[in-house]
């Protein structure tokens, strides 16, 4: 059964490869664009990055030297978290519609693998595997560029290992970094569902197939019922910033902008986090069941598809 | 239980359209079973209901199992080849022969490699890259490799040169089938297989027209190349078609005893091909 999952896990991974390209490539772009500021900067004497200025000034207090590694890191990584909105939708559109194209799916049907085990696998790709590639590059990703600006620091005649690793809060920022990336694909679970149903079921077009109802339903709301229930429901999970997760940042009055002085007064970005609140948010339990009616839906359809 | 399929009053409609239509047969425990008919005849859907790939109506029975309701366990017994396209183009070999033996409990990984070793196919090429041949050698080691009781196939070698259809059927018998092993195999190119069956049914309009032993073929069924006054006797023994050859009577007899047709031309067994024909073009006229 296990063996099975992780079999089939697997083959999403070599079958759909836009889970770690994606994610490789906006690392690779972040990285070269960290390196290309630094040249900049070596070249033209300017200092483009207001963080990185701050990082030399040894004379800036260390809880303010900690906000700002942690504020650039953190501005990468919205990149990652845009990359992966992208990237989950469309493997989702694709997962169960990418095999009967190709007309695979006689062949996989020819296994002794369930339809339910196949669909599982493609929940858990879109739930748990494509925010671990993400934060893998993450990872990756902000290793890369300390270890760059370090370079251009010990250039620049400064000490690094105190300046930069001495006090940059990696582990807090990726703990951080780690909950937002897992908690977005939960958040969006009852559109992950729709989008694999619709893989499951669109015999051409999923897209369009997919984002016509969602997009004309809840006009039809507003013109029958004066109301705009559904399309605020819809929007709102497509919002990563208005997930339960950051309740306590709202709370507090801060909004993206405000990262500094977020951390000045509490410098642990895993302390901002609201896990209780998302934890016992109606919204997000919600949103699993529906995802969960829409996988099931997926089975049914990738069951009985190919009668035809 | 000597019988692995077992179909009573088999039935599947899509819509108004009966692609099934009330079937009875039984397939045996090691006999290699050809079922023929025309495009549209209902063949697929019959397969895609033995295989658990569709619901029907009536009482459906392979290996003793529900084929669509237990279709997981009735799986890692029956293995099928649907048309020489459906590997998915853009796995490597070594990674399917992974996938296979991580979810196949029947599948011998160190047998396909050996089957492989004997072909082109190399272990680090994608499918994309192997010809329509070699996707078959591919798909055929693997069937091979799983000790499967049932063989299903569809069309397989649709699309192959000559040699590449030669070769799948020789190493069909030499490397899948032992006596013990049952096979279930629809083609259009019935002649390359006629001597590989043990058994035949022929399906035409979702109804079975014919389900014999090969063995029995002969006894029941003789062809009859006549002309003239011979012609004008045979008919009077009804056959069951007849149609013209080189100016020549060409006549299908069933139930007609050989000693009757003596020395009323030239008599032998129809080939499964002629037969077909016969069954089908007799029904209708």
């Amino acid at each position: 059964m296990i063996s099975t999952q992780i079999a089939l896990v697997r083959r999403e991974i070599l079958e759909h490869r836009s889970i770690w390209i994606t994610p490789a490539a906006v690392a690779t772009v972040v990285t070269l664009l960290a390196i290309a500021m630094v040249v900049a900067v070596a070249a033209f004497g300017e200092v483009l990055n207001a963080d990185i200025a701050m990082l030399a000034d040894m004379t800036a207090p260390e809880s303010v030297r900690r906000a700002a590694l942690a504020a650039s890191l953190i501005g990468n990584t919205s990149v990652f978290l845009i990359a992966m909105w992208f990237l989950a939708i469309f493997y989702c559109l694709d997962a169960l519609y990418a095999e009967r194209k190709d007309k695979s799916i006689l062949f996989w049907r020819s296994l002794p693998v369930t339809d339910a085990e196949t669909v599982v696998s493609k929940v858990l790709t879109v739930l748990l595997v494509i925010p671990l590639a993400t934060f893998a590059a993450v990872v990756v990703s902000h290793l890369l560029n300390l270890i760059i600006v370090s370079i251009w620091m010990a250039a620049e005649g400064a000490n690094p290992g105190r300046a930069i690793w001495g006090a940059v809060p990696l582990f807090d920022t990726w703990g951080a970094v780690s909950t937002v990336l897992f908690a977005l694909p939960i958040w969006m679970a009852p559109l992950f569902g729709w989008f694999l149903f619709v893989s499951a079921w669109a015999k051409r077009g999923p897209l369009l197939r997919a984002i016509l109802p969602i997009a004309i339903l809840p006009i039809l709301e507003y013109i029958v019922f004066k109301s705009w229930t559904l399309g605020s429901a819809i929007l709102t999970r497509l919002r990563w910033d208005a997930m339960p997760i950051f309740d306590k940042i709202r709370t507090a009055g801060f909004d993206d902008d405000d990262l500094h002085s977020m951390l000045t007064e509490n410098h642990s970005l895993v302390s901002w986090l609201d896990y209780g609140s998302f934890l016992s948010s109606i919204e997000v339990w919600a949103g699993l069941l529906i995802c969960g009616i829409f996988a099931t839906a997926a089975i049914y359809m990738r069951r009985y598809r190919s009668d035809r | 239980m000597n019988s692995l399929v077992t179909a009573s009053n088999v039935s599947k409609r899509y819509g108004d359209v009966r692609a099934v239509d009330n079937v009875s047969f039984e397939i045996e425990k090691g006999k290699i079973m050809g079922l023929i008919g025309p495009n549209g005849a209902g063949k697929t859907t019959l397969l895609k209901a033995v295989l658990g790939l569709t619901d029907c109506e009536g009482q459906l029975s392979v290996l003793g199992l529900d084929p669509f309701r237990q279709r997981k366990e009735l799986m890692q017994n029956i293995c099928f080849i649907a048309d020489v396209a459906v590997l998915p183009r853009w796995i490597k070999v070594t990674q399917l022969l992974d996938f296979m033996a991580s979810t196949h409990p029947n599948f011998s990984r160190t047998r396909a490699e050996e089957l492989l070793s004997r072909t082109k196919v190399r272990n680090d090429a994608k499918i994309r890259e192997l010809s329509k041949g070699m996707v078959t050698q591919l798909h055929l080691s693997i069937i091979t490799a799983i000790d499967a009781r049932l063989l299903v196939l569809d069309e397989p070698t649709l699309g192959l040169d000559i040699i590449f259809r030669k070769e799948f059927y020789g190493n069909l018998l030499n490397d899948y089938f032992d006596g013990e092993r049952t096979i279930l195999i629809t083609t259009h190119q019935v002649e390359e297989i006629e001597n590989l069956l043990t058994d035949i049914m022929f399906i035409n309009d979702g109804r079975i027209i014919l389900d014999s032993s090969m063995g029995a073929l002969p006894d029941a069924y003789v062809e009859l190349v006549t002309s003239g006054e011979e012609a004008e006797k045979a008919r009077q023994l009804g056959p069951l078609y007849e149609r013209d050859v080189f100016g020549k009577k060409v006549m299908t007899f069933e139930g007609v005893d050989r000693e009757r047709l003596k020395g009323l031309g030239d008599a032998h067994t129809p080939s499964v091909a002629d037969l077909f024909v016969a069954k089908v073009k007799g029904a209708v006229s």
